[in-house]
């Protein structure tokens, strides 16, 4: 039995350490190549600031912050941000499904 | 109804919460079940509710990618996303929406491109609707045969597994896919689909779905996952450059993906429920659709074109979950009719 749970755990973590690594794949290696991928000379860039003086303390103030501060940080922070949430809300909803009663093992696939 | 309004700093626009929601949820179903990222829903819902329409496509888009993780993560559990296949296919992709961009350039230098790329949008669509309509029709008929003469007819090989005759080293076997061909072939098939994509300015999931099914032969639970592997990876680079321009509402997309992970997972397990044929089926109707709201705005018809994709967007979301919630009673309904049978023959060998 531990033996059994001790694999579960070592496969479920090497599962999500799968993931984790891709990830992080995408963020170093593809984003950059990819950005750089774009060829021919860049068109002028209109860059809006965020009205904050009438923004109380929060969340949005704190995103319009960051917009106003940086391009590259914003475009980073709404990487990370999306990539973070849909992980948590991925693994979270599989749980919820999984309290449900609804059976999630691996699928055949049949046309 | 405006106390769910939220002020969206970067937009610079009020907007309903609720709505964003119901967005998010419905693309997230038809994007998870679909293996799509269903920017032709979200985008012009977005616009006619009053984003603009930069910000619009760039908060689609960052939605997009957080959505698609989500639909993969369950996708993969099912074991329907093949990952050397999807690695295999961005690297044709990327290079295809680079050379599709340069030709969209070109096409606008010589004062082409609006007219051009509208009517191929348009052709195109109908001719996806109607050869996965036409497959799925083919294989009724088949089933019909089978069923009346009880032996199945004999089938001519079809393109994809022509395809996979090709032999140009390196071969490889795509065992998620049970696929076996040259890696030029979905490289190839990537590069087809990312210039496509590129042209017609879409994420191009709609495209790469049924080219994973006909090209390359996969089945349809795999060509769904395995194009969600995709979107996600390009999703997070649009999140990335539209984030870099300044073009993404980081609040509305992070609404957007609460919605849209509660629907990216119902979409997902739903297609436990359906059979592939069924799945296409849907898939071509919801084809069929997007070809006549791009009819409409061709004909200058904008809100009629986004009012009539919105309401489609909901109703195949409906569609969907009827499907998944009479999979489940009917899966509930076996394991307790299973366990009734396994108790009886228990108390009868007593």
């Amino acid at each position: 039995m531990r033996r059994k749970m001790r694999r579960w755990r070592l496969s479920s973590a090497s599962f999500y350490m799968r993931w984790i690594v891709l990830l992080s794949l995408v963020l170093v290696v593809f984003l950059p190549l990819l950005a750089a991928a774009g060829g021919g000379k860049p068109a002028t860039k209109v860059y809006n600031v965020a009205d904050t003086r009438s923004m109380q303390p929060g969340l949005a103030k704190w995103i319009a912050g960051v917009y106003n501060g940086s391009p590259w940080m914003y475009g980073l922070t709404v990487v990370l941000v999306m990539s973070g949430m849909g992980l948590v809300l991925g693994f979270g909803m599989d749980r919820l499904l999984k309290l449900l009663g609804i059976n999630l093992g691996k699928l055949a696939h049949h046309e | 109804m405006d106390m769910f309004n939220i002020y969206l700093p970067i937009a610079g626009i009020e907007f309903n919460v609720l709505l964003l929601l119901l967005i998010g949820t419905t693309v997230g179903i038809c994007g998870g079940f679909f293996g799509i990222g269903g920017a032709w829903i979200v985008t012009p819902a977005l616009n006619i509710f009053g984003f603009p329409m930069p910000y619009a496509i760039g908060t689609d888009l960052a939605h997009m990618g957080g959505k698609s993780i989500v639909s993969t993560i369950r996708h993969s559990k099912f074991g329907n996303v093949d990952l050397a296949l999807g690695a295999s296919m961005i690297l044709g992709t990327t290079v295809g929406m680079e050379l599709g961009a340069r030709l969209v350039m070109h096409l606008e230098k010589l004062g082409l491109a609006e007219s051009v790329i509208r009517k191929i949008y348009i052709i195109f669509l109908f001719l996806i609707g109607s050869y996965v309509l036409y497959d799925y029709l083919s294989h009724m008929a088949r089933q019909r045969k089978l069923r009346a003469v009880g032996a199945p007819t004999p089938q001519r090989a079809n393109i994809a597994q022509r395809l996979h005759r090709i032999n140009i080293p390196p071969m490889i076997n795509f065992r998620a896919s049970g696929v076996r061909c040259s890696i030029w072939l979905p490289v190839l098939v990537g590069l087809l689909t990312g210039v496509i994509a590129s042209v017609l300015g879409v994420g191009g999931g709609f495209i790469r779905m049924p080219a994973l099914i006909y090209l390359i032969g996969c089945p349809t639970l795999v060509a769904v996952g395995t194009d969600l592997f995709e979107v996600m990876i390009t999703g997070a680079y649009g999140a990335f450059t539209y984030g870099v321009k300044g073009r993404v509402d980081l609040l509305a997309a992070m609404w957007m993906l609460i919605g849209a992970a509660v629907g990216a997972q119902l979409g997902t397990v739903a297609v436990k429920y359906v059979r592939g044929y069924s799945i296409r089926l849907l898939f071509a109707v919801t084809i069929f659709i997007a070809c006549i709201s791009v009819l409409l705005k061709q004909l200058d018809l904008q809100l009629p074109s986004s009012i009539m994709i919105l309401t489609a967007g909901v109703v195949i979301s409906l569609v969907i979950i009827v499907w998944l919630v009479k999979g489940v009673i009917r899966e509930r309904a076996a394991t307790r009719s299973a366990n009734q049978s396994v108790l009886k023959t228990g108390t009868e060998r007593r």
